[in-house]
């Protein structure tokens, strides 16, 4: 038999050591493309680009410049191009053809929003100082020059309307505040004790009890109700026919003029008189709103904070939920039970829990808690309301739940990890000193195990945060009217449906009608949704890291 | 007695034993060539045994030092630390056996020079003979670990004392009736008094066997409480 | 769990054969029993771990249990405080009584139990708090003190197991912050704040350097007065240098039991002979 060779850079091992920091690299990189693309597309969203006057050759389309932003390039094979436009003409033979996305707005006025254009269309290309970009409530941005102002009757034009304009556009956000204040305040209040009184006549329908008394308290508080509202409706009425006073003209670039009332803008500035100080103003702006803003026009503008708000909220209430349940499932598992088989498949049985299709999950949450669970709660506490359900409709309890069943093997798995891991010793010590096993369990092993329960936690959050579809079964709609946390009694509103980043992104991303439009958002969304995960687990961490300090020398 | 698990430990204890062993084959010697060289006046022998004594002191520092050093290395118990000190104690008394035939060496060289008695030294010769084979015979019960042996000479201890009496009586009348011999009877009564503590000393290494054996100090016990009781089986 | 037996025999409680000499265990007579261990079988399912072990630990003395590995002397020493109990499978036969009452009565509370008779384990095993929580424990289980008399007995204890000077101040600093021998004494301050009336030893000094084995050897020695301790131990230095009395159990039997001085310098079984100058079995 020949003696097999072990020398030479094989035997070394090397070959496993690249293959390791290969594998290593990779996945690295992965991460980090990931976050840069996300994070380039998703951030550069909100940079306030110069608006560029593009001249197309004569014979192709409309003579005058388009006015808009380049959001976009690629490259397609020439024959590709010729497929997808025939008409268009190439002078010389390349092989290929390189294609621009201009954004021209204008959607209402001059459809498409978005335009492809062959690079050798265009002839040249400008940045006239005199554009305005004007962001609205509906139909996306308007590209234009602004013509005249009309300020309560008062005609201004030239510069002196450019001010003008400006300042109007403060007092209507102003306006506009109030109104949102007005709706959400008195007249929300206003709204929602009429819908109590109208459940409390109807329960007293139901019990067909004759209560004059009761009856009579009920009218005089609707009277009083309705006197407020009536009040609270006419100060709305002043207020939105102040918020329509003023009006503006715009030329847009094919040389209509359009009328736009200031009522429909959110923000106007002119992007080519613009220093780079100003646009990183103007960035950091544009990034709050996104921020802190509702959504507006089928979630393509505006802002995501009710998506936040509903992500960090769910997460929250499913760490509240799942926490004590598997906690107290693997302290019976490992402490109490009997060791033996039936524990054994009952671990088993946990573990495989976690492999389960999480839509599953969502059908499961769906059927028993929404419908059995929910529609007997409703049966019970809230006839009154009926058929209008309560808690027999998808909401953010149950969201919360089905997500709490669907993390809970994990911290199971992991608090029992924890539990093992503590020295017999510590637990004898405690036994010795005339500690009952609760006692040991609730003075010394718990606070010993925090940190493995925590890492449960840890990874219940980060698989919970990221999860979308049994959300769509149980509770997560496109577009909350409310948050479910406010200040009216009880506050937090467990019954109410909620929005979430990732339905957000899938809602965006495929449901938008305006693609081109969304893309960015769902980028600028999957990227929040990753430092929020970030965040929340950054956190637990950090919590977790201080435990196991106070707890690191006795293991081991 | 099974070996220990440590077989170093094994060779140390060995070690000492034989050496104790040896120191006492040399005191015996030392003592009958000093009392050869009494009854014979043979001075040069005396001197022989004289010089001979550094020996006998020499090994007994190294025992002990070797004792000592056991002792505080391997913590001794129960039959090992009885041999320790039961070897530390006997050499001591066969460091003294030592010095007795020293002195009965030293009245060899002194009478030399004169006749020898009438009587031949009778007295002397009864008493060492004892005395020798008490040595001997405890010596032999230390290495046997012979509690048997070692009660037999711890009597005869009363034979040596017997005969020591009787001797210095006889030495006594020798005297008085020969006042001219004075010096050398005195001299003669020196050797049997040595001779004596030769017999209580022998008589010591006796006892201490016992209490090697048994872990029985019978030191200033009275009088036979000890011997009622059976010896141990030997391993 | 125990058959108590209806007529126990005292004179048989130093097993000892017959013919032997009976006057070693003559110290004995004039002690105060605190336990008293009757023809005591311990079996794992179906392995005996202890095999008719009898004997009387006296009051406020040293008893050292000594031993070859897996001799059981462990087992009998958490036999004392019940800890066995924690283990499945685990069924003793014969009876303990602890001041005259059977330890293995049903109406017993163990925790109670365990109370009245402490252990120290072979690691230290300082609770993940601070050094005057991990003393103030086992009282707080109990009892509500008020907060002057808990500082009190928790300086007590301190002083009682020679820690107080040391850690004074720093009552409050986590008491995994101590070296090795002072998380030991401390564990050994936790088991004496709830007074209990013995205190069991595993192996105390087994995991710590040699000085503070002195120190815990030297604690020992102070604690005798108030406590009645058993020690196992591994050392047969240790258990001669603290212990008034030793026990040398061999495969789950008490071969001998007798005072300290004679068990090291004269067993009077071959047995032990062996174990104690380390010769082969």
């Amino acid at each position: 038999m020949a003696k097999r060779k072990r020398t030479g850079w094989f035997a070394s091992g090397e070959p496993w050591i690249w293959l390791n920091a290969a594998a290593v690299g990779i996945s690295i990189s992965a991460v980090l493309g990931l976050l840069l693309l996300i994070g380039s597309q998703g951030l550069s969203h909100f940079w306030p680009s110069d608006v560029e006057a593009v001249q197309l050759r004569a014979d192709n389309a409309s003579a005058a410049p388009l006015l808009g932003e380049w959001v976009g390039s690629e490259t397609v094979s020439r024959q590709q191009f010729m497929e997808a436009s025939p008409q268009a003409e190439i002078p010389h033979d390349e092989p290929l053809v390189e294609r621009r996305l201009l954004k021209t707005g204008n959607r209402r006025e001059a459809p498409p929003d978005f335009r492809w254009l062959d690079s050798h269309e265009i002839v040249s290309t400008t940045i006239p100082d005199d554009v305005i970009v004007i962001e609205r409530t509906e139909w996306g941005n308007l590209y234009g020059r602004l013509v005249s102002v009309t300020l309560d009757n008062r005609v201004q034009e030239g510069e002196a309307a450019i001010d003008a304009f400006m300042a109007a556009l403060e007092r209507v956000e102003t306006l506009r505040g109030s109104i949102v204040e007005l709706e959400g305040g008195a007249i929300a209040s206003v709204n929602s004790g009429l819908e109590k009184i109208r459940l409390e006549r109807r329960a007293m329908q139901m019990s067909d009890e004759a209560d004059p008394a009761r009856e009579a308290r009920i009218a005089a508080r609707q009277a009083e109700l309705d006197a407020i509202y009536q009040t609270a409706e006419a100060e709305l009425r002043d207020a939105q026919a102040a918020l329509r006073r003023d009006s503006a003209e715009i030329r847009i670039s094919d040389g209509r003029i359009v009328t736009l009332n200031l009522a429909d803008t959110v923000r106007a500035w002119y992007p080519n008189r613009m220093g780079v100080i100003d646009k990183i103003a103007h960035y950091g702006a544009s990034l709050w709103i996104f921020l802190s803003d509702s959504p507006r026009e089928a979630n393509t503008e505006g802002g995501i904070f009710p998506a936040i708000f509903g992500t960090v909220m769910m997460v929250l209430l499913m760490s509240v939920l799942v926490t004590p349940f598997g906690v107290i499932a693997a302290v019976y598992l490992r402490e109490y039970a009997r060791q033996g088989a039936f524990v054994r498949l009952i671990r088993i049985a946990v573990n495989n829990l976690a492999g389960v299709p999480s839509i599953v999950y969502g059908v499961f949450g769906l059927g028993f808690f929404v419908y059995f669970v929910g529609g007997s709660i409703d049966q019970l506490f809230y006839p009154e309301a009926l058929p209008a359900p309560t808690f027999g409709t998808p909401g953010l309890l149950w969201a919360s739940l089905t997500l709490a069943l669907l993390t809970v093997p994990v911290v199971i798995v992991s608090t029992e990890e924890g539990l093992t891991r503590i020295p017999r010793a510590v637990r004898e010590g405690s036994l010795a000193l005339g500690a009952t096993k609760a006692e040991t369990l609730f003075r010394i092993v718990l606070p010993m195990a925090s940190p493995s329960i925590l890492t449960g936690v840890i990874l219940a959050i980060a698989r919970a945060a990221g999860e979308v579809a049994p959300l769509m079964l149980v509770g997560v709609v496109k577009l909350a009217p409310t948050l479910p946390l406010d200040g009216e009694f009880p506050f937090l509103h467990l019954d109410r449906k909620f929005m979430h980043l990732g339905f957000h992104i899938y809602d965006v991303g495929f449901q938008s009608p305006n693609v081109e439009a969304a893309r960015p958002l769902v980028y600028a969304t999957a990227l929040l949704l990753v430092l929020i995960i970030l965040v929340l687990n950054l956190t637990a961490i950090m919590l977790r890291n201080r435990l196991e300090a106070r707890y690191r020398s006795l293991e081991g | 007695m099974s070996r220990h698990i440590s077989e170093q430990y094994d060779a140390e204890l060995e070690l000492v034993r034989r050496r104790f062993m040896e120191m006492g084959g040399l005191v015996e010697q030392q003592m009958r060539d000093a009392v050869q060289a009494l009854v014979t006046h043979d001075a040069a022998l005396g001197a022989r045994v004289r010089k001979q004594d550094h020996e006998v002191n020499r090994y007994e520092v190294s025992l002990d030092e070797q004792c000592i050093q056991i002792i505080a290395r391997r913590q001794p118990a129960a039959s090992d630390l009885r041999l320790l000190v039961t070897i530390m104690k006997a050499s001591t008394d066969l460091e003294r056996i030592g010095d007795e035939a020293d002195r009965i060496a030293r009245m060899a060289i002194d009478t030399a020079g004169h006749e020898l008695p009438r009587n031949h030294y009778d007295e002397i010769r009864r008493i060492s003979d004892l005395v020798a084979k008490m040595v001997a015979a405890a010596l032999d019960a230390v290495a046997r670990l012979d509690t048997t042996e070692a009660l037999n000479q711890i009597a005869a201890d009363k034979n040596v004392d017997d005969a020591y009496h009787d001797a210095i009586a006889q030495l006594a009348r020798q005297m008085s009736d020969h006042p001219e011999t004075v010096d050398q009877t005195l001299a003669t009564i020196w050797a049997a008094r040595a001779l004596e503590r030769i017999g209580d000393h022998a008589k010591n290494i006796s006892e201490y066997v016992l209490y090697l054996v048994k872990g029985k100090d019978i030191r200033h016990l009275p009088k036979g409480s000890f011997e009622k009781e059976s010896p141990l089986p030997p391993d | 769990m125990s058959e108590v037996n209806a007529a126990p025999q005292r004179a048989n409680y130093v097993s000892m054969p017959a013919g032997s000499d009976a006057s070693t265990a003559g110290g004995m007579t004039t002690e105060t029993a605190c336990i008293e261990v009757e023809r005591l079988s311990l079996f794992y399912g179906e392995s005996q771990a202890l095999k008719d072990v009898s004997m009387i630990i006296p009051k406020h003395r040293v008893t050292a249990f000594i031993g070859p590995s897996g001799c059981g002397k462990s087992t009998l020493l958490r036999c004392f405080n019940r800890m066995n109990d924690l283990i499945d499978g685990v069924r003793t036969t014969g009876s303990i009584r602890l001041e005259g009452s059977d330890i293995n009565d049903t109406d017993l509370d163990v925790a109670q139990l365990r109370r009245r008779v402490g252990m120290v384990f072979q690691r230290p095993n300082p609770f993940p708090k601070s050094i005057y929580e991990n003393v103030a424990y086992g009282l707080r289980l109990e009892e509500k003190l008020p907060s002057s008399e808990m500082d009190d007995r928790v300086e007590w204890a301190l002083r009682s197991a020679a820690l107080w000077d040391e850690v004074k101040d720093r009552l409050r600093e986590s008491a995994l912050g101590l070296s090795g021998g002072q998380q030991q004494r401390l564990v050994i301050a936790r088991a004496v704040a709830v007074k209990p009336d013995v205190l069991l030893l595993d192996e105390p000094a087994s995991a710590l350097d040699p000085l503070s084995t002195l120190k815990i050897e030297e604690l020992i020695h102070q604690l005798k007065s108030d406590y009645t301790i058993a020690i196992v131990t591994h050392n047969m230095q240790q258990a001669a240098r603290v212990s008034d009395y030793t026990a040398f159990l061999y495969l789950g039997e008490l071969v001998e039991f007798d005072t300290t001085a004679t068990v090291f310098t004269n067993p009077a079984q071959k047995r032990t002979e062996d174990y104690i100058t380390g010769r082969y079995g």
